[in-house]
């Protein structure tokens, strides 16, 4: 339960860091955002990574809360990588 | 003209990853299985269905231990628990033979049932712990040396990925770069990805890897200062005190329980058994402390009364058994053990990514493709030899445990065989063919090899992946699952390879102008 809430946490906030980079932003929206929603997005992806080690820490305690926000961390890094990646190789043709 | 920092760096990640890379590839490989070694274990001795009862294997673990082993310096009992069903009983027989000695005679390990029992074992098995053992021990090499090979890996590990930070100088910018089809630029892409999603755990592992074995490393400090009391329970060293029969087990766990509040033991630790100076120390079991020895409670070995010990309350004591204890991750619950297990795979690809990058990039810049140097060419050979020889060994030694006879001589050495010839094999394999063909070639049988196992276990035993599902059986079930996952990267990798013909065998005459050379 609080693994489930570590993860859904960490990849939303992966993914508004990633919607805050221009760069791959384009590959995701349509329309170019306004730089004030890009502030805010990067904001909201360290909140959103932030938190989770939060609750990790209360829920369980310091070190194992740590250790696995750590762990989660990772997980949902790679899985917002692989979206980006195949998002992007499956759109594209290849050169 | 002096190089810059940077470049410096990158110099130094290049070689120092490079030179025991392959060492670090099977450390890593094996290091990550053993966070499942109970379960490979349970894996590899299908027949052990006995109900696991802790207190009854203690105490049986301890009369098998008086029996075969009364002259032992250190016995180590671990527990059935939630984790497999299985007794794992462990020794260290006279330490000052440990110099000369090869690893396996002085210190050895066994599987009894899971109420202790040594019953004759249908198929006797090194299981999990061999995999584990490999990891520091690399299994022929004697006992000290390969724990300073190891070491001496580990320190070089530490130095890569510390001048590969260093070195990437765009850790953040590129958090999501992965640019898949575009040969070096992929490999890189594929390498910093790797490493860091998962940096927090490769520095971890690393640097903790070698505080486990610090004392060895480092033992100056612990020449130069008063010896401590005999109560600590770290003194591994011969027992000059007369012979005195062990106290009964039953009250010492009892009152041990009484202590962490009606919890279980886990693990049970002689020092010195037989002797009037005998410790046991006692873990708890279902701990969130990641420190190993924390809650640990000592006793004496021939009154059974309880000694507080110094060293359980120093603070230098608790910060050294909690990083080995986040190494080791004995603490962690299932889905932590999982993400250990992932980020260990992480580890694994890192390594084996970054000696691929170190190939392809010496490859676009040779005179002749068609005849590299002797240095390219040993690497290459290397590369194929050891990333997909060292998992179809794996295979071949899960193959092994269900296809050898039952009871056959020396049967679990013959398994351990069955991990070393196989990669022998592919290293041999691997030089005899053009390095493309190794490739798809190597990767094809290693594919098969996995997805082998789980046909052969369901064939040769009753508990195949249906039975097991059915069963609700989810150690067997994983194991199978992780096999057949295995088995398609590795046909995922050959089909890749085999796919992209013309991009791998002509890298630079075709697109020269494409990539922008700094």
């Amino acid at each position: 339960m609080i693994n489930c809430a570590i993860f859904l946490l960490t990849a939303a906030g992966f993914l508004a860091l990633l919607l805050a980079d221009p760069r791959y932003r384009r590959d995701w929206l349509r329309h170019e955002l306004a730089p004030k929603w890009c502030t805010a997005l990067r904001l909201a992806g360290f909140l959103l990574l932030a938190l989770p080690l939060i609750i990790a820490v209360r829920r369980l305690n310091w070190g194992y809360g740590a250790v696995v926000w750590f762990g989660w961390l990772t997980i949902s890094a790679t899985l917002v990588v692989s979206a980006h990646t195949y998002r992007t190789h499956a759109w594209r043709p290849r050169r | 003209m002096r190089p810059g920092f940077r470049q410096s760096m990158a110099w130094l990640h290049t070689w120092s990853g490079l030179v025991l890379g392959w060492l670090l590839y099977a450390v890593f490989f094996t290091g990550t299985t053993a966070y499942f070694n109970q379960e490979i274990t349970s894996w590899m001795t299908p027949e052990n269905v006995v109900r696991a009862d802790p207190s009854i294997a203690a105490i049986n673990a301890q009369k098998w231990l008086v029996r075969h082993h009364p002259n032992a310096v250190t016995w180590d009992v671990v527990l059935p628990g939630a984790r497999g069903g299985g007794t794992r009983v462990s020794w260290t027989e006279n330490p000052s033979a440990w110099e000369a000695d090869t690893s396996g005679a002085a210190t050895g390990s066994i599987q009894l049932d899971g109420q202790g029992l040594d019953t004759p074992a249908p198929r006797s098995t090194s299981g999990g712990q061999f995999l584990y053992g490999f990891h520091y021990e690399l299994h022929y090499v004697p006992y000290r040396m390969a724990r300073w090979i190891v070491g001496l890996g580990a320190m070089f590990m530490l130095v890569a990925i510390v001048s590969g930070i260093i070195t990437h100088k765009k850790i953040f910018a590129d958090f999501f770069m992965l640019r898949l089809g575009k040969g070096q630029r992929s490999w890189l892409d594929a390498h910093n990805v790797t490493a860091v999603l998962a940096l927090p755990f490769h520095l971890m592992i690393t640097y903790t890897g070698l505080v486990t074995l610090m004392h060895m490393y480092m033992p100056w400090p612990e020449l130069v200062r008063p010896k401590p009391p005999k109560t600590a329970p770290v003194a591994i060293e011969t027992s000059i005190t007369p012979a005195a029969p062990l106290t009964a087990l039953a009250p010492v766990l009892k009152d041990a329980s009484k202590k962490w509040g009606g919890t279980q033991s886990a693990r049970i630790q002689y020092h010195h058994p037989g002797h009037t100076d005998a410790r046991i120390i006692v873990f708890p079991a279902k701990t969130k402390d990641i420190a190993e020895h924390h809650g640990a409670q000592v006793f004496d070995g021939v009154t059974g009364s309880a000694i507080t010990s110094p060293l359980s309350t120093s603070k230098a004591y608790i910060i050294e058994s909690g990083m080995v204890g986040l190494h080791a991750g004995r603490y962690a619950a299932p889905t932590l053990r999982w993400l250990y297990f992932l980020s260990g795979l992480g580890g694994t690809v890192m390594i084996a990514s970054g000696l691929l990058l170190w190939v392809v990039k010496r490859r676009q810049r040779l005179p002749d493709a068609e005849h590299p140097h002797l240095g390219f060419r040993i690497v290459e050979r290397l590369n194929i030899g050891t990333i997909v020889g060292l998992p179809a060994g794996v295979a071949t030694y899960f193959l092994a445990n269900r296809l050898l006879p039952p009871d056959a001589v020396g049967r679990a050495d013959l398994e351990i065989r069955f991990f070393f010839i196989p990669w022998a094999a592919f290293l041999i394999w691997s030089t005899c063919r053009p390095s493309r063909r190794a490739w798809i070639e190597t990767l094809g049988v290693c594919a098969l090899l996995f997805a082998l196992v789980p046909i052969v276990s369901a064939l040769t035993t009753t508990r195949g992946l249906f039975p097991s599902l059915l069963a609700r059986d989810w150690v067997f079930v994983s194991f199978d699952l992780v096999m057949i996952t295995t088995a398609a990267a590795s046909a995922f990798g050959a089909w890749v390879i085999a796919a992209r013909k013309p991009r791998i065998d002509r890298p630079r005459k075709a697109r020269p102008a494409l990539e922008p050379v700094h």
